[in-house]
């Protein structure tokens, strides 16, 4: 059953690569949505299918749409019409969309195949995702929630919009 | 979770709930004066539940966490680190104007990280806490806004940072993959040393804590991020910082079988000579002392190392000592610097200090005994540590690493006596009167300077009760 897995993985490193030489920052995203989506394909083939949907619902959903929109927003003004029209081009979609038909071809593979899809046999049901967390590693939760807000302060104080700083900045 | 363990943890969750309170008071009214006598109450509070918690030490909480007397006597020393930096930002913050109340709650949530490192036996602890370390401290690079070198160092630590993390993970997925498990001790259990992949994960993680402990070849961030950042921040990165990870790194001597096999071996000789060399003689060419600090610390870090590979509870008595002057001298050395920073900029150059000796005699006088600690001369704790260090190294016969750290040494005199040269010259003329407005050192930050001297001249000549705290500490580690 080893199969899948390898492609998932050749899809996910090949993805990548093209994520970190794109020099076009939109067609360096379709390029990464691509490559979370086969991580994720790759965490359902090693029998974590609910690391895998939260791997699509946080990175791909979220996260990488409010990249996307942020990119976009940053394009605003009268040329990004055609700028737009541009990124419409063949030669940009077409990379990303053949490596996305390969992912959903594992899937469809994967749902006409009955059971022991995956490379070990066996699957972790989030039931047990969530005991883990809550039992023996009910500190390791509380330490992601302080880094979380570490990071929260840190971004708050540096993305700050405030006076006296900026009339450091002008000096 | 018993009440117990509650108690163990109580140091721990004394700072993380001295964090959470410094926020929430922040949202209800801005006050410097308040926010930092918090922080200072939360750690005091923290430090005195140490003692409690060293009454039921050691105990195993969770898989997660140990608290033994090696993880309080470092959580101790965090929170002492952590203290004195406190009170060298207090006027640092109040002269570089907007929001300085942010900052305290990041610096508490880097102790908060520092603390979960010493403590961690299990992989998830250990990345945890490393990362809460690491993104508080993005912050605290950055924290004045107007400081373009300070966000340069920010941009740049928060990269390289998150390169050697990277690093760090991929190392323990290895070594999960070879051994099974994600605790030390079953790691330990579970190892053979000779497994390539298990090889290829101590690899990788030695790559990741390198970083942090900025040895060579993994030192390139360090002078620009000394530099770049707030003096007390550098002061953090260099003691809290690099400390924690050093005790983890003796934490997980055993488990990895470092000192036992060849190629670990070879490797940590090899990053500990190549740290002596490197951080001393590029040291010599500098002109900013803040750089010079930075690459004396890399060759500190390259002595300590001589001691942890001395192994055993001689070595690790010698590198936790060693790590006790290191943090008093560089508080010191630091603080000095902080506290001298005016409201422009800071005074960070070498000719900034020309003269010091006739204006500020006493000044001069703590920021001589420091660099002479940091030289390794009698009298003062760097000489204690030194002489321990290269005792261990002896003792297990570690010959080219100790002339090594000889030779290192006195390369290391040539700068630091260049700095006090400086100081002790005839300050020029033409630059009196800029000199002369030089603000003076307020009462608490003199107060700091001068129990950080005497807590260097009394370990450097009395160090008997804290290297049987230190044994103590060090024999009960599991």
């Amino acid at each position: 059953m080893n199969t899948p897995f390898v492609i998932a993985s050749v899809v996910a490193v090949v993805s990548t690569l093209m994520v970190i030489t794109r020099t076009n920052v939109v067609h360096a995203l379709l390029y990464l949505i691509v490559s979370l989506l086969s991580v994720s394909l790759v965490f359902f083939l090693l029998g974590a299918p609910f690391i895998a949907a939260l791997e699509i619902i946080i990175y791909a959903g979220a996260i990488m749409v409010l990249f996307v929109f942020v990119v976009m927003m940053l394009n605003l003004g009268p040329q990004s019409k055609t700028q737009e029209r541009m990124w419409l081009i063949p030669e940009v979609w077409t990379g990303p969309a053949v490596l996305a038909v390969i992912l959903l071809g594992e899937l469809v593979y994967i749902f006409a195949s009955t059971g022991g899809i995956t490379t070990s046999g066996k699957t972790v049901p989030a039931g047990d995702v969530g005991f883990a967390l809550f039992g023996p590693y009910l500190l390791g939760v509380e330490l992601a929630s302080m880094l979380l807000l570490a990071g929260i302060v840190g971004a708050y104080h540096l993305g700050r919009r405030g006076n006296d700083d900026e009339q450091k900045e002008e000096r | 979770m018993t009440t117990n363990d509650f108690y163990a943890l109580s140091p721990l969750l004394a700072v993380g709930a001295a964090a959470l309170a410094v926020m929430i008071g922040i949202s209800v009214k801005r006050s410097m004066t308040a926010t930092a006598g918090l922080t200072v109450a939360g750690l005091f509070v923290s430090f005195a539940m140490l003692f409690p918690a060293a009454s039921i030490a050691p105990r195993i909480v969770t898989p997660l966490l140990v608290i033994d007397g090696y993880a309080l006597f470092y959580m101790g020393l965090v929170l002492a680190g952590t203290l004195t930096v406190v009170l060298l930002s207090l006027e640092y913050l109040r002269d570089r104007g907007a929001h300085p109340e942010e900052y305290y709650i990041l610096l508490l949530l880097a102790a908060f990280g520092s603390m979960t490192l010493v403590a961690s036996r299990h992989f998830g602890s250990l990345f945890l806490g490393l990362e809460i370390l690491s993104v508080s401290l993005y912050g605290l690079i950055a924290y004045v806004r107007g400081n373009e070198k300070g966000i340069e160092a920010g941009i740049k630590y928060l990269v390289l940072a998150a390169v050697s993390a990277a690093f760090l993970v991929f190392g323990m997925a290895l070594v999960y993959t070879a051994t099974g498990s994600l605790e030390f001790s079953r790691i330990g259990a579970g190892a053979t040393p000779t497994d390539p992949l298990f090889l290829a994960g101590a690899a990788m993680i030695i790559v990741g804590m390198g970083f942090k402990l900025a040895v060579v070849p993994f030192h390139l961030w360090t002078p620009d991020v000394y530099e770049g950042a707030p003096a007390p921040v550098t002061a953090f990165i260099a003691t809290v910082s690099k400390g924690a990870v050093f005790a983890l790194l003796l934490r997980l001597a055993g488990p990895f079988h470092i000192l036992d096999h060849p190629t670990l071996f070879t490797v940590f000789s090899v990053i500990a000579v190549g740290s002596i060399f490197a951080g001393n003689l590029l040291a010599l060419s500098q002109g900013n002392i803040k750089r010079i600090l930075a690459y004396s610390s890399i060759a500190h870090l390259g002595y300590l190392l001589v001691a942890f590979l001395a192994g055993g509870v001689k070595g690790a008595t010698a590198a936790t000592y060693y790590l006790s002057a290191y943090f008093v001298t560089t508080l010191g050395a630091f603080g000095v610097i902080s506290l001298r920073s005016g409201r422009d900029r800071e005074r960070e150059y070498i000719h900034d200090y020309r003269g010091l000796a006739w204006r500020r005699p006493w000044l001069a006088g703590v920021f001589t005994a420091m660099l002479l600690s940091l030289a390794g001369i009698p009298l003062t704790a760097g000489f204690i540590g030194k002489f321990y260090a290269i005792s261990a190294g002896v003792g297990s016969s570690l010959w080219f690493q100790v002339v090594s750290v000889a030779i290192g040494s006195a390369i290391g005199l040539f700068y630091y006596l260049r700095v006090i040269s400086v100081m002790y010259a005839q300050p020029e003329r033409h630059s009196g009167g800029r000199q002369a407005v030089a603000r003076a050192i307020s009462f608490g930050g003199g107060m700091i300077l001068a129990l950080l001297t005497l807590g260097l001249i009394l370990l450097g000549v009395w160090p008997s009760p804290l290297i049987g705290l230190i044994t103590r500490a060090v024999s009960g580690m599991n």
